[in-house]
């Protein structure tokens, strides 16, 4: 269902460039960006529910910082597809609810690691006329976001009841960005943005077969700074 | 599909050098062998781990909690708790997963940690098929006070506790509990043994090991089982440095016998289905069908009553089962024709009534006759006829008069029935302690009240000590009668039962106290059964 939505999405995006004219008349049509990706988590979670869980278990995904690395294409005099990702972070769950379960501390230990690759693909829409020197811009896109290099924190695993494989399946959804775009000559500028995605997955752990699971929801809200070369291929 | 996909985009970041794709974390390894013994999820789950304070104040927050706690004295380690899946093997010799506890003291005291001695237990007889002694998380398991009360009495004190769920409850899919039946329960807790030993090494606290000294010990049913352990591990060689079996069905040939002859116990109607399921699954040669044991009121669906996911008060409730009328209030006569037989037997069979018996065991007995009630005159009758042309003689001698004074039993023959002709004395004989000429070749202790109403302690433990008395050292097999003046090692312990039950007596009126005087000699016996172990050398 995800994966039908993504292909929708996409194409729904290449379609609107292509109306728009593909064709780009620019000399540089292509952008590479690298930046500051800074990403705060709204997130929200269903408490864990499993065998041997007691009530009240959650979890917070911390905020973290990391490279922002994006390649933009220029399709016509206002459209634009960018394709924006970050340095794989590794982002950290922090263990919310009662003080300790049994004797074992809970609240506010970290008990989970998780990298994470999150491409986003954004069809934009550049304001004002090219050679502007601010152009800001809009976008809409879709959101892959990939789990990986999953691992419980001793804490974690203390909690859980000893070793413990964690999963989160990928996820698929909506983006959207705002940002402003200012030229400092024909090849550079800098950018900075703010966009937002949702994610939903869900956490899975299995500790000696036990499994427990917990809906996770986030909406990555970033801000980007960056600083962008224009070139022609 | 998911596999794939993450896969390729671990590969193409490799590729780009942007990131190396590790495996997560992985879990506990689920063992590929079904060997006996195997430990099938290797480490166990910790289900709880309880520091000694927070133990203590987890105790405290109840009052059955609370007396356990003056009873058992203030945890001195804490607890960790793990769930262990194992191997063993079904009465028909085929592998059956089954699950348990171990139990692992923790904290810095001397005796919490290092090389520490195992307790090897046995739990009491549990109609609650999901019924988990590791689960002390979940209040509203049947097996949590028991969990609590071994882990407050030995784990806490500083024992390692290993205590099997048993084939028919929890994960295992048995179908039926092999109720009484010896030699597979004995395998059951070997195998947990194991199990546990193989765990050990791989639990949050792996400086704590194995001392080699095992403690062999359970409550009830469980009394019968460690006392079915202590006898196999024996004869395979296998080392038990001491034992405390506590009111258990022992000489179940004796204690059948008495059953049927009118002295029906406290329970008896959940024991009996439970008894031949196991006996009919395991050795098939009871009735073929229910209906010719158990009345037409109970016998559809009987076979697969016990032990059940529904209440035991629902069950009652439904009709499933009679809460105390075992057997029909009409007196059946027997009618072998053979007179002195019939005599005999007409004798055996009639209402219990004072005397012989004392006022109040012959109103708790008649308490086990009427209508509806759970087994059949007709199969009454071919057992008390067996019963008198193939006698049981211990509970011929207690019959007769003989009682348990002064620590042991008046009988001079305790013998087993030489060849009994109904099915399910048979299979009492091949499950009775006394069967097989043995007697424990290290310290035993057996604990039990002798005005227990659910399993009779002279019958059983009585009938065990003059069984052994001939064959064992002075000293090596001991009892403790919690009733008894309260004298020797165990006064204290005495003194202290009698005055719990004395107070239950006096709130509750004596007719109510008796049907739990079983359970509540429980937490006695197991501090009598650590008192004992830490004597032993």
């Amino acid at each position: 269902m995800q994966k039908k939505i993504a292909t929708l999405a996409l194409g729904t995006a290449l379609a609107l460039a292509a109306t728009t004219g593909a064709r780009a008349d620019n000399a540089t049509p292509n952008d590479i960006r690298i930046g500051g990706y800074f990403v705060h988590f709204a997130s929200s979670a269903t408490d864990i529910t499993g065998p041997y869980t007691i009530p009240g278990l959650n979890s917070s995904i911390n905020n973290t910082t990391t490279l922002y690395l994006g390649y933009v294409r220029t399709l016509s005099s206002h459209f634009a597809l960018e394709l924006a990702m970050g340095w794989p972070p590794v982002t950290h769950a922090t263990a919310r609810g009662p003080a300790a379960v049994g004797s074992v501390p809970y609240n506010g230990q970290k008990i989970a690691g998780i990298r994470w690759l999150s491409p986003t693909l954004l069809l934009e829409y550049n304001f004002f006329n090219p050679g502007t020197r601010w152009r800001p811009f809009v976008g809409v896109g879709v959101n892959y976001t990939y789990f990986y290099d999953r691992s419980i924190t001793a804490a974690g695993a203390a909690v859980s009841g000893g070793p413990t494989s964690i999963s989160m399946p990928y996820s698929v959804g909506p983006a959207v960005t705002a940002g402003v775009k200012y030229h400092i000559n024909q090849r550079w500028h800098i950018v900075a943005s703010y966009s937002v995605a949702q994610v939903n997955s869900r956490l899975t752990t299995d500790t000696a077969g036990v499994y427990r699971t917990s809906s996770v929801h986030f909406w990555p809200n970033a801000v980007v700074l960056s600083v962008g070369y224009s070139f022609g291929l | 599909m998911l596999k794939k996909n993450g896969g390729l985009i671990c590969a193409v970041l490799t590729t780009l050098a942007l990131a190396g794709c590790g495996q997560g974390s992985q879990t506990s390894t689920v063992a590929t062998s079904t060997q006996r013994g195997t430990l099938a999820v290797d480490p166990p789950l910790r289900v709880a781990s309880l520091s000694a304070s927070a133990f203590s104040s987890e105790l405290g927050a109840t009052t059955s909690g609370q007396q356990l706690l003056q009873l058992a004295g203030t945890p001195a380690c804490g607890v960790d708790f793990y769930y262990l899946k194992y191997w063993t093997v079904d009465p028909s010799g085929k592998p059956a997963e089954v699950s348990g506890a171990l139990m692992v003291p923790t904290g810095s005291g001397a005796q919490c940690s290092g090389p520490r001695p195992i307790v090897l237990y046995a739990h009491g007889t549990s109609t609650d098929q999901t019924y988990n002694i590791a689960d002390i998380s979940d209040p509203n398991n049947a097996a949590n006070s028991e969990s609590a009360m071994i882990a407050s009495v030995f784990a806490a004190q500083g024992d390692i506790v290993v205590a099997p769920n048993y084939e028919g409850y929890d994960i295992s899919n048995l179908g039926y509990h092999p109720y009484i039946n010896g030699a597979v329960n004995a395998d059951d807790m070997i195998d947990a043994l194991a199990a546990a030993r193989t765990a050990l090494p791989h639990t949050f606290t792996p400086k704590t090991t194995d001392s080699g000294q095992l403690y062999v010990t359970g409550y009830s049913e469980g009394g019968y089982v460690a006392m079915a352990t202590v006898k196999a591990m024996q004869a395979a060689g296998e080392a038990v440095t001491a034992s405390a079996p506590s009111s258990g069905p022992y000489a179940l040939e004796a204690f059948g016998d008495a059953i049927f002859f009118g002295q029906v116990d406290i329970g008896s109607t959940v024991f009996a289905p439970m008894v031949r399921t196991s006996y009919q699954n395991s050795y098939t040669n009871l009735h073929s069908t229910p209906a010719e044991v158990f009345s037409s009121t109970y016998a559809t669906g009987i076979d697969s009553l016990l032990p059940s996911t529904t209440p035991l008060t629902t069950l009652f409730q439904q009709g499933k089962l009679p809460e105390a009328a075992l057997f029909d209030s009409t007196t059946p006569t027997s009618s072998t024709g053979i007179a002195a037989v019939d005599a005999a037997a007409d004798q055996l069979l009639a209402l219990p009534s004072s005397p012989p018996y004392s006022a109040a065991d012959a109103a708790l007995f008649d308490a086990g006759f009427g209508s509806p009630y759970l087994i059949n005159n007709s199969y009454r009758v071919e057992y008390v006829d067996d019963a008198v042309v193939n006698p049981d003689q211990a509970e011929m001698e207690l019959l007769k008069g003989a009682t348990y004074e002064n620590g042991q039993l008046t009988a001079s023959n305790v013998a087993l029935a030489t060849s009994p002709a109904v099915g399910l004395r048979q299979d009492f004989k091949l499950n009775d302690m006394r069967n097989g000429g043995w007697a424990p070749k290290e310290p035993m202790l057996m604990c039990g009240g002798d005005q227990d109403p659910t399993v009779f302690f002279e019958v059983n433990t009585g009938v065990m000590a003059a069984e052994w008395g001939p064959l064992v050292s002075a000293g090596l097999v001991s009892v403790l009668d919690l009733n008894a003046t309260p004298s020797g090692p165990f006064a204290v312990l005495q003194g202290a039962f009698q005055s719990t039950y004395g107070a239950m007596v006096a709130a509750e009126g004596a007719s109510t106290a008796i049907q739990s005087y079983h359970a509540t000699e429980a937490p006695f016996c197991m501090v009598a059964a650590r008192d004992f172990f830490a004597q032993v050398p």
